[in-house]
């Protein structure tokens, strides 16, 4: 029971914060961008029947390439930022550790409204995708679209998005709660991404916590572990909360 | 007697190797407001830290409610309001924001946040938020924090840090209403003796880390009188020395007074007359360095 009270008074610290914005604009941004320009191209989903796959897939996957390489890792990696240094900032870390509740608590607490954040992005961003679907056809072509939404696939392939992301939340989660300075985990973060993108080639790019979504839109590639990017990303999201746990509960100062 | 707070040798060393505090052994009775009291860097802070779990304890043994906080530390810490060094609370919430997150950790009736903030003086801030709040509001705001879940134990480090003359009146008039009134217990600390020698009922000095004195007000006081210093003023402060000698004293001569330690106060009047009857005129007898501030700086001092 404690960690839903803790959980809870985690999630009315991200009140209006710019977390809870970002999380709702950044899950609109490419939707939005989708329905202008098919309005100005005067093409809807509609148009992609008889390209051999289903009108659905086809823009969801347009919307997923161009959010996953860059737009929501750098989402993550402000919004984990913010929500854990918004203790330093605030010089609230002694009042979290005088509340009667276990550190474990208070680390796994902070971690989960940060991954509700995550969640709650992704939720924005699929309804964002269907509406920019509808919108479309209703704006083109004055009618709804042609198929039904594969409810089934989209579900499947946000869990494996949502697989992807853990290691970046989990690696930022680790240097925010590390260091003081808001712009150490902001700046990390944004250098491995960028570099992360530009070593997308390389064999051993999975080292990189930030790369699991950039290889989720390689699909078939092969990694020398043998081991699938999605147990990969697991594992690697379990060893670095480990570590950051450790971070945590080892630190002589707690406020 | 019960403590609610005790320390044993408790030692603690920063990580560049100085030692900050030595064997200090606190005894915080339960129901006592005690004063905490040394200057700055003295090492109150770091103390008060220690017993809050807030810094990694090194050597020494620490009991908060005769438990030890150490097995017992989340018991113990639902029964501590605390408020240490600068207000710690979320900017871009209000007030009531600020409280309900705490709320639903210490899972206390929700009332209790209109009841602290309205004894606190915040209960009209409405949708203000909390970082545009004066540091006065804002030290206000964090002793509603600290009282929002009925504490059987306060920790207070220096709480009238900001607030104006009226402010620490009130400060000091609603501690003094928690203490008698509910029972709590309260351990507070300052650099300023005067600003508290009419709260506290026992006294904690601190200086370079070393517990120099620890004791009731009272014993406070039975050390500044056998501390003070008479100082008497005559018309011929050379026979006056020599009358004061006569009885059994060891003044001294200094400038245009003799001086001698006092030891009661029915000594200032058997002197006196002594002195009128030997047909000196006294133009002033009087007692230096006996404020309670003064014993603080002496015991500080050496």
């Amino acid at each position: 029971m404690s960690f839903i009270h803790s959980l809870q008074s985690e999630m009315l610290k991200t009140r209006r914060t710019a977390a809870i914005w970002m999380s709702f604009i950044g899950g609109f941004f490419i939707p939005i961008i989708y329905v202008m320009y098919s309005t100005y191209k005067k093409e809807s989903i509609n148009s992609l029947i008889g390209s051999g796959m289903n009108i659905w897939r086809r823009h969801f996957g347009w919307n997923w390439e161009n959010m996953a390489p860059f737009l929501l890792p750098a989402g993550i990696i402000m919004a984990s930022s913010l929500i854990t240094q918004m203790e330093y900032k605030n010089n609230t870390w002694k009042q979290l550790h005088t509340t009667p509740q276990s550190y474990t608590t208070v680390f796994l607490a902070k971690f989960s409204a940060i991954l509700i954040l995550t969640f709650q992005f992704f939720l924005f961003f699929n309804i964002g995708i269907i509406l920019s679907g509808v919108i479309s056809c209703l704006i083109v072509d004055g009618k709804m679209p042609e198929e039904s939404i594969p409810v089934w696939y989209y579900l499947k392939e946000n869990l494996k998005y949502f697989i992807a992301c853990l290691p970046i939340l989990a690696i930022q989660y680790l240097i925010s709660l590390r260091f003081k300075n808001f712009l150490v985990s902001i700046g990390v973060g944004l250098i491995m991404l960028i570099g992360t993108l530009i070593a997308a080639p390389w064999q051993h790019v999975y080292t990189s916590p930030y790369s699991y979504p950039i290889i989720r839109l390689m699909p078939g590639r092969e990694f020398p572990t043998g081991l699938s990017p999605h147990v990969m990303a697991i594992l690697y999201f379990f060893l670095l909360m480990a570590i950051s746990f450790l971070i945590y509960i080892r630190r002589k100062e707690k406020g | 007697m019960s403590y609610c707070v005790e320390t044993q040798n408790l030692n603690h060393r920063f990580s560049n190797g100085d030692q900050v505090l030595f064997d200090i052994d606190m005894k915080v009775p339960s129901g006592s407001i005690y004063g905490f009291l040394g200057p700055n860097g003295a090492g109150k802070t770091t103390t008060l830290r220690l017993l809050l779990g807030l810094l990694s304890k090194q050597s020494g043994t620490i009991k908060i409610f005769e438990k030890d906080f150490d097995r017992n530390r989340i018991a113990i810490l639902g029964q501590v309001g605390s408020m240490i060094e600068s207000p710690s609370i979320y900017a871009h919430l209000t007030a009531q924001e600020n409280l309900e997150l705490l709320q639903k950790i210490y899972q206390c009736p929700k009332s209790r946040i209109a009841e602290v903030l309205e004894v606190v003086g915040l209960g009209n801030t409405g949708r203000k938020k909390a970082g545009k709040f004066s540091l006065g509001m804002k030290q206000r705001l964090s002793i509603a924090i600290a009282l929002l879940h009925q504490p059987s134990l306060l920790v207070l480090d220096e709480p009238t840090n900001g607030l104006d003359p009226n402010g620490i009146i009130e400060v000091r008039e609603l501690l003094k209403k928690l203490n008698k009134e509910q029972g709590i217990s309260i351990l507070i600390s300052s650099h300023l003796l005067m600003e508290i020698e009419k709260l506290v009922t026992h006294v904690g000095i601190i200086h370079r880390g070393k517990l120099l004195f620890q004791g009731t007000l009272g014993d406070l006081h039975v050390k500044q009188n056998q501390d003070s210093i008479l100082s008497i003023e005559t018309n011929d402060n050379e026979r006056a020395m020599q009358i004061i000698s006569g009885m059994d004293f060891k003044p001294t001569h200094r400038e245009q007074a003799v001086e001698l330690i006092l030891t009661d106060k029915q000594s200032i009047a058997n002197i006196n007359k002594k002195l009128v009857e030997s047909g000196l005129d006294v133009y002033s007898v009087q007692i230096l360095r006996n404020d309670l501030e003064s014993i603080f700086m002496d015991l500080v001092k050496n």
